[in-house]
């Protein structure tokens, strides 16, 4: 059959000394490893994780960063045919790993889990996220829960308070409204999703669960009510301009906007900032829109750290994904970057992240995948375009239900 | 005698283009009959893929705006390069005249984006100077136009090199007899100058050309084709199809089709400008 | 006198950005407010900003192995599509048309597209994560851009010149070597800047095709920093790594501004 290999005819002539491919020779005995990721902003993070690896287990790690995710998943696909092989990488949850395992191609992590949430390292609840066919692959390279981040001296000049139910929000946007300051911050960039999957999350998150999966349709009338009642709040004149491109960590510091919905992983950017948690800014959970449902729906992300059936050394990989479930490098982790931890027993220095985790392993919320990795890559591409549009012209709301649409049913015809 | 190397002379480069830049685009071409995701083996599907790009309305938005690209390219970068160089080549300290347009050539596209991202957003400093309430970056054409300012800004200085060369490499008697002919000024530039210096306007709009129509990293680090695709160019949809969809069969289709437009336009104006 | 008005003014306009540029790099990391980003900071902030972006980052194989690619691959570029342009053009290539089509042609393929297969067929080859494999794709960029400016550049020669040296008995590759290229040296160094430029600071093909620090290009190490929202970079630092990057580029332009100082003697202002 034809190649992929067609091109390497070429480079393989010109460099007649270059050695061959061959490099299929028995497993070696690694003692660092290469981590590839398109986290490449956090190398440093990485790189102490390596240091703290090395000295504890013997087993160092190199990180390998790319900075554009779309670019760098088909780098990993690709590796697959190749004898580059990572040993460690990082991937996304959803479709995305489920197409990799059903390659064959990810090592089996079922007994690391079993160990680490018979030691706490690991909560039963992130399981399915990580389980596919009743076993579980990779383990959490990171965590994030989705909420609302707020500037605090905003919310303190005008007597508001975190609020508990949706009205509150609202009502707390209005006063916003009224004192001449924007409540929350949306983008027609990359995370224009966020304001769908949350009202989605909190008005029906059975429904999102099953658009997801292509059991329920854009066009449906609940996801179309979700639509108007986003309209509804971009008309009330809640939001800044989508065509703001000021970063959020600054639309947050200087006032732009008193609310910004992002994972918890976005306190880096106000620690960053130099921005005091508790007195410049907080963070609450959005209340659920439809007050009836029994939990309150959080978005939640994961993203897995993966390693390969045919890593160069499995055994070394699987060491490593092991040791990092473990409290001491989810400690060192967590602290660097200012972030959660998959480890429940990880202390939180944040003190209201640290609140949100312990709740959320408690099992006081309604997990919700995140949408970003809920829906499959062919959707979410319409999806995010839709939902840009959608910002930029509220009024286009059922044109752009019908686009994102067409682009699943053309996905779910020759998926399942 | 003379010819003996003459192909040897040639074959480093033609050799290296071929391997290296020619034979992955094999690969691209025979995808582009194929439904790909990245993993499982591709499968055939013939013409189908162009079938469906043909009738894809973004199609339409991605052809217009790569046009509105080449047209724009060539009258600003390349036109007010042309008029940079034209001012500057013969001024004593001219190339000092040239070095605030040099300048931003040397900054990356991320850089590029972090730079203006303040001047065009909304609230940003050209509502400010304008005194307009336009978010640049969102409403169609004029996101385009905007970010083909910003290009401007950044390529202006290399185009005014490659013609100030042009300028330099004419030689002096042509010129120096049509002084003594009484000619000077501009007709002196259009009708002894310009055509002196046609060999190098072939190599700036040459490379005008193919750049325009693969126009892809300002757009992608300032707006990503959107809001809604109205800011996609053909070498967008390319790589959003590709990459973020892992639609590698239409996104192939999408490259073949972009690449056979890049070389017919170049191939009809090197026909007429090289032969 | 208009003309240096009509430049100076233009010029102005230019440096408006640079000048933002320069503000905010420059500004203490936590005291930026794009509201007012126009208005300079009495502090000076820029290396702090800058120490800052690559903490921790080992900038130093990069940084040489940037400046291996940046350097060499233009340099073999430009001297490969000279050759081709000579023989192209003052050689009298049969098919000479053809030819330069054929290698201008490299220009036509959309880069991004070339990333998998270029992976693919590197690892295979054993040039994936090597210093040579990134040469060898450099070089092969350039070659087109400069086999066209050289081609043309020649063009607008005077086949005298050749004709003379083939009279006093020059080989094909000397006349070339001694009297060719020394002529075309502001073209090649045009050339040459175009493509230290796009090296420095290409992105694409150094993460795609290299893995380890001293292979990387320093580009790969900073880009991250600057788009990545996950990073939570503050603007001001991320503008220094840009802008300290960005110098070395600017060095070379400044360098090389004599070769294109000497203007036509026609008299004029």
């Amino acid at each position: 059959m034809f190649r992929s290999r067609m091109a390497t005819f070429g480079v393989a002539a010109l460099v007649l000394t270059a050695c061959g491919g061959g490099n299929t020779a028995a497993p070696q005995k690694k003692t660092e490893l290469t981590l590839y990721n398109d986290k490449g902003a956090w190398t440093k993070f990485f790189d102490e994780m390596g240091a703290l690896s090395k000295q504890s287990i013997g087993l160092g790690m190199k990180p390998t960063g790319y900075t554009d995710s779309a670019q760098y998943q088909a780098f990993i696909k690709a590796s697959f045919r190749t004898n580059v092989k990572p040993d460690l990488f990082t991937w996304q949850t959803g479709g995305m790993l489920e197409e990799i395992v059903k390659q064959k191609q990810v090592a089996d992590t079922t007994a690391v889990w079993q160990e680490a949430i018979k030691a706490g390292d690991l909560l039963q609840d992130l399981a399915p996220y990580y389980t596919i066919g009743g076993k579980q692959y990779c383990v959490p390279m990171n965590v994030a829960y989705w909420g609302m981040f707020y500037n605090k001296k905003i919310f303190d000049k005008y007597g508001l308070k975190p609020p508990q139910t949706w009205d509150d929000l609202i009502k707390a946007a209005d006063t916003l409204k009224q004192n001449g300051v924007k409540a929350f911050y949306h983008t027609s960039v990359l995370f224009s999703f966020v304001w769908f999957e949350q009202l989605m999350a909190g008005t029906d998150p059975d429904l999102y669960d099953r658009l997801s999966t292509g059991k329920a349709k854009y066009t449906d009338p609940g996801v179309v009510q979700v639509m108007e009642k986003w309209k509804q709040l971009i008309d009330a004149g809640y939001f800044i301009n989508p065509g703001d491109k000021t970063d959020p960590g600054d639309v947050l510091k200087n006032g732009k906007a008193a609310m910004v919905s992002f994972g918890t992983w976005f306190n880096t950017s106000m620690t960053q900032r130099d921005m005091k948690p508790g007195t410049d800014y907080d963070f609450f959970v959005i209340p659920n829109v439809n007050a009836s449902l029994p939990k309150t729906s959080m978005i939640f992300e994961s993203g897995p750290l993966c390693s390969l059936t045919k890593a160069a050394d499995p055994d070394a990989s699987m060491k490593y994904l092991k040791w990092w479930t473990t409290a001491e490098a989810q400690e060192k982790w967590a602290s660097s970057r200012g972030d959660v931890s998959a480890n429940p027993k990880v202390t939180i220095k944040d003190e209201a992240l640290g609140a949100v985790t312990k709740d959320a392993g408690s099992g006081k919320y309604r997990l919700v995948n995140r949408y970003f990795e809920a829906t499959p890559p062919a959707i979410l591409t319409a999806a995010l375009d839709g939902f840009s549009k959608f910002v930029t012209e509220p009024g286009t709301y059922k044109e752009v239900l019908d686009t994102i649409q067409k682009s699943a049913d053309e996905y779910w015809s020759t998926h399942q | 005698m003379l010819g003996r190397f003459r192909h040897g002379y040639v074959a480093p480069a033609a050799i290296l283009v071929a391997l290296l830049l020619y034979a992955p685009f094999v690969w691209t071409a025979y995808l582009s009959l194929t439904r790909y995701d990245g993993l499982e083996p591709p499968v055939w599907v013939g013409l189908a893929n162009f079938g469906k790009l043909f009738s894809d309305p973004a199609l339409l938005t991605s052809t217009r705006n790569t046009l509105i690209w080449v047209a724009g390219t060539m009258v600003l970068p390349v036109g007010l390069g042309l008029l940079v160089a034209v001012l500057s080549y013969d001024i004593k300290g001219g190339a000092w005249y040239r070095v605030p347009f040099m300048l931003p050539y040397a900054l990356s596209g991320a850089g590029l984006a972090m730079v203006w991202s303040p001047v065009l957003s909304h609230d940003g400093i050209a509502n400010l100077l304008l005194g307009v309430d336009t978010a640049f970056l969102q409403e169609a054409p004029h996101n385009t136009l905007a970010m083909l300012l910003v290009w401007t800004w950044q390529q202006l200085g290399v185009n005014t090199l490659l013609f100030v060369v042009g300028l330099q490499s004419i030689p002096k008697e042509p010129i120096e007899a049509a002084r003594l002919d009484g000619a000077s000024g501009w007709r002196l530039f259009r009708h002894v100058i310009w055509p002196l210096m046609r060999p190098l306007t072939a190599v700036v709009v040459g490379l005008a050309l193919v750049a325009s129509l693969k126009t892809f990293d300002i757009v992608w680090v300032l707006t990503q084709g959107g809001p809604g695709r109205n800011s996609e160019t053909l070498a967008v949809t390319m790589y959003k199809e590709t990459f973020v969809a892992s639609e590698y069969g239409y996104g192939s289709a999408v490259a073949v089709l972009l690449t056979v437009v890049t070389g017919l336009a170049s191939y009809l104006y090197l026909r007429r400008q090289v032969r | 006198m208009i003309r240096r008005a009509v430049l100076i003014v233009l010029g102005l306009i230019w440096l408006g950005p640079t000048y933002l540029l320069l503000v905010n790099a420059s500004r203490p990391a936590t005291s930026y407010d794009p509201a007012s980003a126009w208005v300079p900071s009495g502090d000076f902030a820029l290396l702090e900003n800058f120490g800052h972006a690559v903490e921790g980052a080992n900038l130093g194989g990069s940084l040489a192995s940037s400046a291996l690619y940046s350097v060499v691959s233009p340099l073999l570029g430009v001297i490969i599509g000279a050759l081709a342009g000579y023989t192209i053009v003052v050689l009298r290539l049969r098919h000479g048309f053809w030819w330069f089509l054929l290698i201008f042609g490299g220009t036509v393929f959309p880069s991004q597209m070339m990333l998998v297969p270029l992976f693919v067929s590197y690892s295979d080859a054993g040039l994936y994560d090597t210093h040579l494999g990134l040469i060898l794709i450099y070089t092969a960029i350039n070659v087109p851009l400069a086999a066209f400016v050289l081609r043309n550049f020649y063009s607008g020669v005077a086949f005298s010149i050749f004709e003379a040296a083939r009279m006093d008995g020059a080989s094909t590759w000397r006349i070339f070597w001694r009297i060719y290229l020394p002529m075309s040296v502001s073209a090649l160094t045009a050339v040459f800047i175009l493509e230290f430029t796009f090296i420095w600071n290409d992105l694409v093909f150094g993460l795609t095709l290299t893995q380890t620090e001293n292979v990387r290009p320093v580009m790969t190490a900073i880009a991250g920093l600057m788009t990545d929202v996950y990073a939570g970079t503050p603007v001001p630092v991320g503008l220094a790594a840009g802008l300290v990057v960005s110098l070395p580029t600017v060095v070379l332009f400044l360098a090389t501004q004599r070769l294109f100082a000497r203007g036509l003697s026609l008299g004029s202002v």
